[in-house]
């Protein structure tokens, strides 16, 4: 996946770029492209992830081209890059960042993120209570492992996260 | 000693050995588990739409074990365990944060003080009971067996964060695995990630990168790998076949917990360690041990 067309047509904006680096806690102006990110990527080899270049990108005011570009969900957050970061302008914290701007714009957030909020508000968890199968083709639920039941949270749970997801009004 | 649990997701819906076998353990060095009633996801999914009510779930699951008497918490999942972490990091040094999330959780009577410590499995079994006593407690030693371990990003990463382990040259899980008898084997691989963190988003390429890591354990003819996260579980060991299919390979590589590894050398049964659940070929290590 790539970012195409860049240079010639994106324009820098201000306003985004505030609001991507108001969601963080990361030094991002302290980068100076020295590329320890990108050559630990995990995301590098398969899908051409360049922490580095969102990093510039971010500094640039290209936001909406990050956003929509869908470069951002090819991170695998295995943190390295902002473990191995020496200037604390920790990466993968930025692209959270822009993945939470991406949802509040509903701009290009993969399905399959949107089906687990809906799971999480619904169940309290990411999935329901699954049974599962031995090798040896047999089906077991938790109760038949000797397993406690499961006691889920409740209704004020469910509206204080959808309260909380809800994008703030400008 | 008492010790509260939140197991998270994965394991309370689907990855039944891990609790089953943290629950037929710890009993045997003295511990009892507290459970916590009414648990949420961790935080951990929500992160990428919501920062902020990623922290609301987490702080409000530790609210829970704080109610429930717990000041010692055991997180045996590594992305709940990096989720909780961070929280609580954030919690300390944001008082805006805590009046907005405090007064969501006072609406259920909940209050949390930040009074908890957490624990994940490798940095409990390893610092808080020792490789010592696990030494001492060992009926069946592993004795001839060669494992490779996969720590698993969310507990080493980033270290300002989580310090279950050194951050880039982790030992613990190995420690662990030679209190028992068995030998860890190194390899250049022990860091890669699983890929579990771009399943939703890239399947394809999460389990190319999962078969990458795959490839390169196979070729060292190991007994097995040894994990202590949900996550890498699925993606390094029920996923072997989906895996396999991916890179071109046929995988037999037996995947399990270090708890399930710890009981068997315990001397416990190996269905109440769940090992009758693991999709990859763990009966190889059952039969060698017997």
């Amino acid at each position: 996946m790539t970012v195409v067309d860049l240079m010639s047509e994106a324009k820098m904006n201000v306003e985004l770029r505030s609001k991507a680096i108001e969601k963080g806690r990361y030094e991002l102006y302290n980068c100076f492209q020295c590329m320890r990110c990108t050559s630990g990527c995990t995301s590098m080899k398969l899908l051409e992830l360049k922490p580095h270049q969102v990093v510039t990108m971010v500094k640039l005011g290209l936001i909406d081209e990050l956003i929509t570009s869908g470069i951002i969900w090819t991170c695998a957050m295995c943190l390295k890059c902002t473990e191995r970061c020496p200037q604390d302008a920790a990466p993968s914290d930025l692209i959270t960042a822009l993945r939470n701007l991406a949802f509040d714009m509903e701009a290009n957030v993969p399905e399959a993120y949107l089906k687990v909020v809906s799971t999480v508000l619904e169940v309290g968890l990411i999935q329901e209570e699954q049974k599962v199968t031995s090798r040896d083709f047999e089906v077991y639920d938790r109760g038949q492992l000797n397993l406690p039941k499961i006691s889920k949270p409740g209704e004020i749970f469910k509206n204080n996260l959808l309260i909380l997801l809800t994008p703030e009004e400008d | 000693m008492e010790i509260g649990v939140y197991w998270g997701c994965m394991i309370l819906t689907s990855q039944y050995a891990y609790e089953m076998s943290l629950r037929e353990v710890l009993p045997k060095f003295g511990i009892s588990i507290t459970d916590i009633d009414q648990v949420s996801c961790c935080g951990t999914p929500i992160k990428n739409v919501n920062q902020k009510a990623a922290i609301y779930l987490a702080v409000r699951n530790l609210a829970l074990a704080e109610k429930a008497g717990i000041n010692e918490l055991l997180v045996p999942c590594n992305g709940c365990y990096l989720s909780f972490s961070e929280a609580l990091h954030y919690w300390e040094k944001d008082d805006t944060l805590k009046r907005e999330l405090g007064s969501l959780l006072a609406e259920e009577g909940l209050e949390f003080n930040g009074n908890i410590k957490l624990w994940h499995t490798v940095n409990f079994l390893h610092d808080k009971i020792g490789t010592e006593k696990i030494k001492t407690a060992v009926k069946k030693p592993l004795n001839g067996f060669k494992f490779v371990t996969h720590p698993g990003c969310h507990i080493l990463r980033p270290s300002t964060i989580v310090n279950v382990d050194e951050p880039e040259k982790p030992r613990k899980l190995d420690n662990l695995l030679k209190a028992l008898g068995a030998e860890s084997i190194d390899y250049p691989e022990k860091l890669d990630c699983c890929g579990g963190g771009l399943l939703l988003s890239h399947s394809e390429s999460a389990l190319t990168i999962a078969g990458l890591k795959l490839k390169a354990i196979k070729s060292l003819n190991v007994d097995g790998l040894v994990v202590s996260c949900p996550s890498c579980k699925v993606m390094l060991g029920a996923k072997q076949e989906a895996v396999g299919a991916i890179v071109g390979e046929k995988f037999e590589i037996p995947v399990l917990y270090y708890t399930q590894l710890l009981g068997l050398a315990l001397g416990i049964e190996a269905e109440k360690l769940g090992l009758h659940l693991n999709q990859s070929p763990v009966d190889k290590i059952i039969e060698k041990l017997t």
